[in-house]
This record gives C-alpha cells, sequence and structure tokens, in this order.
C-alpha cells in the first residue's frame, strides 16, 4: 500500500527522516535505506535540512525508489523561485515521486553557506497552492501543463510554539491551501499535544506526530534552550537523568518507543514521523518496543 | 531616509592612490543624520587626506544630493577649484554618487560610504529597516508593520515553526514580527486580516531599473 492509501486507510503510519550526505558518497545513507526497507511507511528526504548544502533532494528520493523506500519529497522555499520550485516538482513527478512535504525551509543564516541569497519568492502556504494547481493541471501562472501531477502534499505545523495563535491560524491556511496531511515538530508533552489534536480534528486532515529521539538529558536541556517550538517537560529530562551516561540513550529510545504507543493505542494521531538524526538504524528498536514491528 | 555607512579609509585610499586633488561632496539630507556626508565628516575627510599628502581643492554639502539638477546649479560658484580637481569624492549614498557621475562626465567619482537601505531613525543616528521597497505596499492588509522587510523570510502568511518565545528564529533578539502583527491585528480588532490568504508577491512590480514620472501632462509641457 502507498503512504497514501495508509493514512487514507486509517492506518497508524510512521516515517523516518532521511538526511542526504554532503558529497557522493552515499554507503552510509543506502545502508541506512536498507534498515528502513519494509519497515516504514515513507521516508523524508530532507532538502538542504537546516540550509546546510547537501545531495539534492530529488536525486535521493529517486535513489529511495530504487531501493525500496517510499520516499516524501522536502520542498523548502529557500533556494528556488517559483519557476525553479514548479520545474522541479514536475520532474520529481516523472521520477515516480508522489508525496512532497511542503515548507518555507531554514534561513540561510543558519546553514553553512551565510552569504548565499535567500529566495523565498514564494511561501510553505503558496508552495502548497502551487501543488494543488498542478494536481488540476494547472501552474502557477495559470497556464495548463501537458499533463497534471497527482502528488500527495503535505505541511509542518509547531503545535508547541508560543504564542500558538498565529502558528493555528497559518495551519488553517495550509489546510485551505491543500495540505493534506501534516508532521509536527517534535512533540513531548502528550496532554498538551492532545489540545492541539482537538483543534487539528477540525479538519480533514491527517497528523503524524513527530518524534525526535532524546539522546541525554544534556540534548533535552539544549532543545529546551536553543530549538525552536520545542520544550521537553521535566519529568523527562528527570528520567534521562536518572538513567546515568550509559543508560540515557536506551531510556531515550523507551521514551519515544513510551510516547509512539501512547499515540496509536488512544488513537490520539495518525501516524509518527520519526526523526532519529544520524541515528536511522535505531529506528527499527524504538518500533519494536512500540510494538510496531 | 537613506543609511548609509562610512567604508574603511584604507578601501578609499586604495581606489584614488594615484590622485592628487580631491573636491568633496556632502550631502545635508540623509548623509548628514547618518554622520557620514555632513560638515564634520568633510572636514575629517579633508584632514585625513591632507595628512596622506593629498590636495583638498574645497568641500561642499549639497541640499539635497540625489537632486541632480539642483545640486548641479548648487556647484556653479565651484568652478575654479573644480577645475584643479582631479577627483570627485561623493560622501552620500549610491544615488549621491550617481548624481556627481551625471554632473561631472569628465572627471572621475569615487564614494565614501556603502549604501544600506530605507531607513527610519528610530533615536538619533540609530536606523531601521521598515520598507524594502517593493513596488506594491500591502501594509493595509498586516495591520501597518510590513512583513516583506520585518521577516527575514518576506513571509506574507503568518510565522515560520521557527518563531521562538515570540522572537524571530534568524534574528533573536528581535521579535517575530508575524507575532508583533498578531498582536496588533488583534488589539485593533483586525485579526480577519491575518486570517486572509495572501498569494505570492508580484515581483515584476520591482523589476529594475525602476523610473517614475511624478509630474502631470500639463506641468511636463512646460
Ligand atoms: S509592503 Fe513593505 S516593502 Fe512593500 S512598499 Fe509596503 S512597506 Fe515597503
Ligand atoms: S520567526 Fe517570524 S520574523 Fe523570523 S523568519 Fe520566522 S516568521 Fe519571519
Amino acid at each position: 500500500m502507498s503512504f497514501r492509501d495508509i493514512l487514507n486507510s486509517g492506518k497508524f503510519a510512521v516515517t523516518a527522516e532521511i538526511g542526504p550526505p554532503k558529497g557522493t558518497d552515499i554507503k552510509e545513507m543506502l545502508h541506512h535505506m536498507e534498515i528502513l526497507r519494509g519497515k516504514i511507511d515513507a521516508a523524508n528526504i530532507t532538502d538542504n535540512q537546516s540550509a546546510v548544502m547537501r545531495i539534492s533532494s530529488i536525486a535521493v528520493c529517486k535513489l529511495a525508489l530504487e531501493n525500496g523506500l517510499e520516499p516524501i519529497l522536502q520542498m523548502t522555499c529557500r533556494d528556488r523561485n517559483r519557476i525553479g520550485l514548479q520545474a522541479d516538482l514536475l520532474g520529481a513527478y516523472v521520477l515516480g515521486i508522489r508525496n512532497v512535504l511542503c515548507m518555507t525551509g531554514d534561513h540561510v543564516s543558519a546553514g553553512d553557506h551565510k552569504q548565499a541569497k535567500p529566495v523565498y519568492d514564494v511561501e510553505s502556504v503558496q508552495l502548497l497552492k502551487i501543488v494543488d494547481g498542478m494536481n488540476n493541471g494547472k501552474d502557477m501562472a495559470g497556464n495548463d501543463l501537458k499533463g497534471a501531477t497527482d502528488y500527495f502534499q503535505g505541511a509542518v505545523v509547531t503545535p508547541e510554539s508560543n504564542p500558538i495563535e498565529p502558528q493555528l491560524m497559518k495551519f488553517e491556511k495550509k489546510v485551505k491551501a491543500g495540505a493534506k496531511f501534516f508532521q509536527t515538530q517534535a512533540i513531548y508533552d502528550i496532554e498538551k499535544f492532545k489540545t492541539f489534536m482537538a483543534h487539528a480534528r477540525q479538519s480533514n486532515v491527517k497528523i503524524m506526530a513527530g518524534i525526535v529521539v532524546l539522546k541525554s538529558a544534556g540534548m533535552a536541556n539544549f532543545m529546551n534552550n536553543f530549538v525552536p517550538g520545542i520544550k521537553v517537560p521535566q519529568n523527562l529530562i528527570d528520567e534521562l537523568k536518572a538513567a546515568g551516561k550509559e543508560k540515557a540513550l536506551d531510556t531515550g529510545l523507551n521514551i519515544a518507543a513510551r510516547h509512539i504507543k501512547q499515540l496509536k493505542d488512544e488513537k490520539i494521531c495518525d501516524g509518527v514521523h520519526i526523526m532519529a538524526i544520524g541515528m536511522e538504524d535505531k529506528v527499527p528498536t524504538i518500533m519494536e518496543r512500540a510494538g510496531l514491528l | 531616509m537613506i543609511a548609509t555607512k562610512k567604508r574603511e579609509f584604507k578601501d578609499l585610499m586604495e581606489n584614488i592612490k594615484d590622485y592628487k586633488s580631491f573636491f568633496l561632496v556632502g550631502c545635508s539630507e540623509c548623509a548628514s543624520l547618518c554622520g557620514t556626508g555632513g560638515e564634520p565628516e568633510l572636514a575629517e575627510l579633508k584632514e585625513t587626506l591632507e595628512k596622506e599628502g593629498k590636495t583638498v581643492t574645497g568641500t561642499f554639502r549639497a541640499k539635497t544630493g540625489c537632486q541632480v539638477l539642483g545640486t548641479k546649479v548648487e556647484l556653479k560658484p565651484f568652478k575654479e577649484q573644480l577645475d584643479k580637481t582631479d577627483v570627485v569624492i561623493v560622501m552620500s549614498c549610491g544615488a549621491g554618487t550617481q548624481a556627481a557621475v551625471e554632473i561631472f562626465p569628465d572627471k572621475p567619482v569615487y564614494q565614501s560610504n556603502d549604501t544600506m537601505f530605507l531607513a527610519n531613525m528610530t533615536r538619533y543616528q540609530m536606523f531601521d529597516e521598515r520598507c524594502s521597497l517593493c513596488g506594491e505596499c500591502i501594509l493595509d492588509e498586516t495591520g501597518g508593520i510590513c512583513p516583506v522587510t520585518a521577516c527575514p523570510k518576506g513571509l506574507l502568511n503568518g510565522p515560520c515553526g521557527g518563531t521562538n518565545d515570540g522572537n524571530c528564529e534568524v534574528s533573536p533578539d528581535i521579535k517575530c514580527c508575524w507575532v508583533r502583527i498578531y498582536e496588533r491585528l488583534n488589539k485593533i480588532n483586525r485579526l480577519d486580516d491575518m486570517k486572509k490568504t495572501r498569494e505570492a508577491k508580484d515581483w515584476s512590480k520591482s523589476q529594475k531599473p525602476r523610473a517614475l514620472v511624478a509630474r502631470t501632462k500639463e506641468e511636463k509641457k512646460k
């Protein structure tokens, strides 16, 4: 079943992230693809994540397809104007890529080419509208396409952002612009997430909770201080601390698995998106412990 | 006004090292307020150049350095000094420099400043960029706060996921402009403006170089 069919059928979907490497040595990445093949429902291929230049997302999506993984093309508005974005959307489609995640993208000042000119000709909401238009056979300027796309398009949302109202308004705009599924920023406070879900359930879209594995109490504190829109509750930090250095990662995997299990068992959302950030090989462990494998 | 910043003197020196005599042109408007082209700066550059063994044939502060015809008329009394001058150094924005290029077609013109942005002076010699001259203003839809300029990503439909406790992902010491827009629209009961989806901007409105004729037909005939 395709990723789209799985989400639409109401089955709990699992996606994970694969970051293209910087350089032409793709051995490790292919190894990660092999580990994840047959286990996850689709793999997000990041697009110059954190504005750090890497192999193009489309090329790696194609490699994912060849290696038996269904890709979700992450597409940011940072590096291409509306002509480039549409050309790439058409190009990806004819290569067999069917899922696209539309995002604005981290600013170049966060990355490794700080002198670059950021583009942002359009932004996430408008990119979603572009995809919707192409699915209906039209480019952004209203010209007919010789052959439409049939993308399953998604977007991102940060349910723990403060203040939340502007984020929710943007979420609504993304729904209106045609987003069919959402992957969220990392979720650690399930009770708070339920409040967001109560809001999100008013719209007919699928929501996948973002899961980022905590490797240590230090990492949790770092995220609280420096990563926007992420709040790790104190009880989880205490739990990691109590585990001690040696068992911290294992505890982090347990926390991720526990959260996934709760999200699934209580039918809080429609799936999870696991961001292992360099630990792709641990994704199956998490899934096993969550009872998904 | 236009914000300008003094260039390193050594960079200016590098450009003009082969010349001997200079005429300095400042500007009474923006460059004076920025401290880059007023009387004190004219005097300072004159002194520095003379210390380097150069001759300064004269200094002059234009009323409005970017006004080509007016500046040309104002410069008439300086003819003698200008005749003895190898190079004109302009201490204003790039527009002022190019006005001088037009006025002195036969002389090299160099500038002493970098031109930064269209600025609001918020306090004495403190400048903020509030408008990036996009050619089609959307302030009436955004509570009078410009996201094209105040958001580093120029987002038109609300904050990115990076806003952190109301601050901007890119410049953590300033508030996210979409949080400011939200708070303002909320205060003036116009939150509906925020819910509207804005289309992608029409950048053809800012295609360079731009020109504008603000005169009526009758005026043009005169
Ligand atoms: S929208 Fe912003 S950049 Fe454009 S004209 Fe208005 S204030 Fe200036
Ligand atoms: S935090 Fe706000 S102002 Fe900063 S880039 Fe994001 S949307 Fe723009």
